[in-house]
């Protein structure tokens, strides 16, 4: 079975991840995911890849140390985290979060947490690539 | 020896992805920043993170570096 944490450049399944998250405990009653895909358009571009670049050791620490926090704060029974490197093209998957807990509102939140706290400690660039030339994308609150 | 390492936007500046200092007693990894920033003055105009062997680091941080330490100089994080 694969980590519940990882960068990866190869694409993920949003339903292998949820079938790995129900099968870690029958306690489960409630699983919320956030999916991030590649937007073909941004800050009036066309976009047509986006590329990633990480410190990975450091980003690897930061999304596992968020999924044990996660887990603690939001009392959550598993959670994975899965994010791609490399390059992706427009309606591609980037970023999987998946949490599960007994009840659907903790799931929910730290789903919402988690994507919020990755974006803000998981050391990753990405890059839009458009027929304008390549930009770095400025975070977003 | 101190490993110096830039990434994404930072990198696309300095030109470079890593590059080693010579270790001495006493350096803190803001010694490091100044030599770095005389080097590569531009591209440091868009460092807003600094980790050392990978854990972020603040101004007030001022533990002396131990030979073999990695410094990592980035841009404001923009995964997810």
């Amino acid at each position: 079975m694969s980590a519940v944490v990882r960068l990866q450049e190869e694409d993920f399944s949003l339903d292998t991840e949820i079938v790995a998250l129900r099968a870690s405990s029958q306690r489960i009653g409630g699983i919320a995911t956030f999916l991030g895909c590649a937007r073909d358009f941004s800050e009036g571009r066309q976009v047509s890849e986006i590329s990633f670049d990480a410190y990975q050791p450091m980003a690897l620490a930061e999304m596992e140390k968020l999924r044990l926090d996660a887990i603690e704060r939001f009392s959550l029974i598993d959670a994975r985290l899965v994010h791609r490197l490399g390059t992706v093209r427009a309606g591609d998957n980037i970023v999987l979060i998946a949490t599960g807990a007994e009840h659907r509102a903790p799931a929910l939140e730290a789903c919402r947490w988690l994507i919020d706290e990755l974006k803000a400690r998981a050391p990753i660039w990405k890059k839009e690539i458009t027929p304008q030339g390549d930009a770095w994308v400025t975070p977003h609150p | 020896m101190i490993r110096v390492l830039f990434f994404g936007p930072v990198a696309e500046r300095v030109g470079l992805r890593q590059t080693d200092l010579p270790f001495r007693e006493g350096l803190r990894w803001q010694d490091v920043r100044d030599e770095m920033r005389t080097r590569h003055g531009e591209a440091f105009a868009f460092v807003a993170i600094v980790a050392v062997n990978g854990v972020r680091v603040s101004e007030q941080h001022n533990t002396p570096l131990t030979d073999g330490a990695e410094i990592a100089f980035m841009s404001n994080f923009s995964g997810g």
